[in-house]
Order: C-alpha cells, then sequence, then structure tokens
C-alpha cells in the first residue's frame, strides 16, 4: 500500500517536472526563431548596403548629372549602417529600398545603362534582396505570432510569466507602401 | 506508415506458418537481412538514388541565378535551411525534393521548368516542393518506397520458395491446415504488394494538397502556383515526350511525369484540375 501510494506520488511529481521543463524549453525555441529571424533580416539589409556602392558607380558612369538621387541612396545608406537595434534599421532599409525604385526608374532614360551587363546584375540582385527581405520580415512576424500563441493559451501563459519572459513586436509595413496605390483609368 | 509495417509483419508471420521450423527460418533470416540492408543503404541514399536515376547535375549558382534567389527567399520565409539544387534535362515542366531530412533535402527541376515558368510560377512550385521537404513528406515518401519494395522482395522470395519446396514434400503431418496456410500465404504475397503500393499512393495524393496549401502559406498568393499547375496541365496534352524518369521516383514529382490520364487507386498525384480549382478558391 505505502509502496503504491510513493509510486503515485513520484509519478504525480514527475508529470509536473515535465510540463515545467516543456514549457520552459517551448519558450526558449520560440524566442530563439524570433532572434535567429531577425538575424536573418540584418543579413540581407547587410547584402543590400554591400551592392549599393557599385550600383552608384555604374549609375553615375552613364547618368551623370543624376546626382541629387545619388545622394538619396548613399544618406540612406550610411543612416541604416549607422542604426543599432533592428527596428530603426528596417525603417532606414526601407528607406534606402524607396531611394533604390527611383534609381531603376530613372534608368529607364538611359538605355546605355540599361543594357550594361553590371547594372542588370545589380538590378536582378538588389530586387531579389528585396524579396528575400520581404520573406524575412513575414518569417520574423510568423515567429511572433507563434510565440504570442503560445504564451497567450493557458496553460501557457501561466508559465511565460513564470519565466519572466517577453512578448516581441510585430513589424509594421512602412506607411508609405501601406497606402492603397492609386490606379488611373 | 503502420499499417504497411503490419502487412509487413502478417506476411512474415504467415510464412513462418507454412514453412516449417528449419528450412524456410534460414531464408527468413537471409531475407529480413536483406532487407534491412536495403531499408539502411535506401534511406540513406535516397536522394542520391533518385538524382543518379533521373541523370541530374547541380546547378551552378551563375547559370541558374533566379532558381537560386527564389529557393533562398522562400527558405527565409519558412526557416528551412537551403537545400541543394539540381537541374535534371527536359523540356518538360517537372520537379521533385528528395532527402530524408530538411538538413540533408535536395531540389531537382527540369530545364523545362526553369526556362518556361516565369518569376511567380516558379515561385509557386519551389514553394510546393520546399512544403514538402518541411512536411517531412521526402522522408516519408522515400521510407515508404523503400518499404514497398522491401515487401515486394519477400513476397518475391516466398513464392520462389514455395515453388521448389513443393518438390520436396513429405513433411505434412496435417495436410489439410497445411494447405489452407498455404493458399492464405500465397494470397496474400500475391496482394500485399498491391495493397501496400495503393496505401502509398493514397496518402501521397493527400500529401500533394497540403503541400499546395503550404506553398500558399509562405508565398502569401496563390496565383504563382495555380498557373504553373495550368501550364503544366496544358503542355500534358500537347507533347508526348517520355521523360526519364523511374516509377520508383515519379510519386516525387510535383506531377506525374508519366502524364497518365486515368486517376484510380494507383495515381501518385490528384488530377490536375482538382489542385487548381482548391488553388482558385483560396
Amino acid at each position: 500500500m505505502a509502496l503504491g501510494l510513493t509510486i503515485a506520488i513520484i509519478a504525480i511529481i514527475a508529470v509536473i517536472a515535465f510540463i515545467f521543463i516543456y514549457y520552459f524549453n517551448r519558450f526558449v525555441v520560440l524566442g530563439n526563431r524570433i532572434k535567429n529571424s531577425l538575424a536573418q533580416i540584418d543579413v540581407q539589409l547587410r547584402k543590400r548596403a554591400d551592392l549599393v556602392p557599385s550600383l552608384v558607380k555604374v549609375v553615375k558612369a552613364y547618368a551623370k548629372h543624376e546626382s541629387k538621387i545619388m545622394e538619396q541612396v548613399t544618406k540612406a545608406r550610411s543612416e541604416m549602417l549607422k542604426s543599432t537595434n533592428v527596428q530603426s534599421k528596417v525603417k532606414a532599409g526601407d528607406k534606402l529600398q524607396d531611394a533604390l525604385k527611383s534609381i531603376f526608374a530613372i534608368a529607364e532614360n538611359y538605355p546605355q545603362l540599361k543594357a550594361n551587363e553590371n547594372y542588370l546584375h545589380l538590378q536582378q540582385e538588389l530586387s531579389a534582396i528585396e524579396d528575400k527581405v520581404a520573406y524575412a520580415r513575414q518569417y520574423y512576424n510568423d515567429s511572433v505570432l507563434d510565440l504570442e500563441n503560445a504564451s497567450q493559451k493557458f496553460p501557457g501563459v501561466l508559465f511565460f510569466k513564470l519565466y519572466g519572459r517577453e512578448s516581441k513586436e510585430y513589424l509594421k509595413i512602412p506607411e508609405a507602401s501601406r497606402a492603397m496605390p492609386k490606379i488611373d483609368l | 506508415m503502420i499499417i504497411i509495417f503490419a502487412v509487413f509483419i502478417v506476411l512474415g508471420v504467415v510464412i513462418g506458418f507454412i514453412a516449417g521450423p528449419t528450412y524456410f527460418t534460414m531464408i527468413m533470416i537471409l531475407a529480413v537481412i536483406i532487407s534491412l540492408v536495403y531499408l539502411v543503404t535506401g534511406y540513406y541514399n535516397s536522394d542520391k538514388i533518385a538524382l543518379a536515376s533521373v541523370n541530374a547535375k547541380p546547378a551552378s549558382q551563375t547559370q541558374y541565378r533566379q532558381y537560386h534567389n527564389i529557393v533562398e527567399g522562400l527558405c527565409l520565409a519558412s526557416g528551412l535551411p537551403k537545400p541543394r539544387l539540381f537541374v535534371m534535362k527536359s523540356s518538360n515542366i517537372n520537379a521533385f525534393a528528395s532527402g530524408r531530412d530538411p538538413q540533408h533535402a535536395v531540389l531537382c527541376f527540369t530545364t523545362g521548368a526553369l526556362e518556361r515558368l516565369d518569376k511567380h510560377e516558379l515561385e509557386g512550385v519551389i514553394g510546393h516542393e520546399l512544403s514538402h521537404i518541411a512536411n517531412y513528406d521526402i522522408r516519408f515518401m522515400t521510407l515508404t518506397a523503400v518499404l514497398v519494395g522491401m515487401i515486394a522482395i519477400v513476397s518475391e522470395i516466398f513464392l520462389r520458395s514455395l515453388f521448389w519446396s513443393s518438390f520436396s514434400g513429405g513433411r505434412s503431418k496435417d495436410g489439410k491446415a497445411q494447405i489452407i496456410f498455404m493458399i492464405i500465404g500465397i494470397v496474400l504475397a500475391i496482394l500485399a504488394p498491391i495493397v501496400v503500393a495503393m496505401i502509398q499512393f493514397s496518402i501521397s495524393r493527400k500529401r500533394e494538397f497540403t503541400a499546395d496549401a503550404s506553398a500558399v502559406k509562405f508565398i502569401r498568393s496563390p496565383t504563382g502556383l495555380k498557373n504553373a499547375l495550368q501550364k503544366i496541365e496544358n503542355e500534358s496534352s500537347q507533347t508526348n515526350e517520355k521523360q526519364r524518369a523511374t516509377k520508383a521516383i515519379a510519386p516525387l514529382f510535383i506531377s506525374d511525369p508519366f502524364k497518365r490520364k486515368i486517376n484510380n487507386l494507383f495515381s501518385t498525384h490528384p488530377p490536375l484540375e482538382k489542385r487548381i480549382k482548391i488553388l482558385e478558391r483560396m
């Protein structure tokens, strides 16, 4: 009788310990996934910044008097490299992307530039990076959502508070691109 | 998966019954050893076997820049490591993923797919294949393909050995029971490979739908994949060029490489129109 009771108590303690460990690990995994996805965004933004000087160089060779837009791009780039936390880095990255878009628009007026192999390669890479940044942000937001779901459901919510973990913020899309594009018919 | 294992065990037990203790146990042990070796090598080399059977070449970073870029982007979206990329020569639009887990995954596209699909369509198809990797379908398909092959081998061994043992004779203590078991054994040996193949194909068809849905989740738009499937469907009614693909790896492809028109229990893929219709509703 006493033996059965002790076994039952041990079993219950083991189950409780297991639940504690399970939730601890779950929140660690979900938190790390968010950290990793932020790092991925950072990697892509850095790659974009690395390509910008060569793009500026190529464009300058063909379109000399478009110096204003070049300045904008260079400024946005240095702003992005200066920013320390990811939120502001992402913001600066968006600004850089906008500036790059105007460069690509200007290039339409310079057929020789458009035919330049270097330029074409850079354009292709930069637009691929734009996609990758978008996907990395999507994954970041998905990971934040996963953590939020896990931390607000019962009994996860108890353990979340117990372990003193913090929820993360979603990355918002820039105001400008959220506005509905105007369509002229 | 469990059902396939069960069929395997039942087959083994029945064969054991008929076999009697001496002469046949040796064959059984041998069969088990052979099939274990087969299972292990098949499991660890599935990607190499699949790639070799279609004569796929690694996709170069410079020549297939877009292919690499889209895969890298969608890997970021799904949190998967980048699989190794391959290309196989064929003018048809097709693709498959293989390997045993996301860390050892390979992705192979036909040159036709890379040339004729636009960026969004390619994104859709790559998303579909990456979903197969993320959902561990590649491991499942590999394991079932190997298991189905294993059951086929065991059945074969049994049927052949039966043929030889019928000459040896003189072993029957209670003839009637022996004969009944013998018949059950023969029927099982013939049916088992067919049944497990049917199970494999039905699961394979279900997983195609799931992969389509996950692809849409990664890309956040069904149009690319839908247009790609439409292109594949139009193409299959035009060309009748044979693809370099073996039957064994047919379930891995995004669409049936043999373009079999009839849809039945032995189809590895659900009909394209049905998949397109579901994508349209998303």
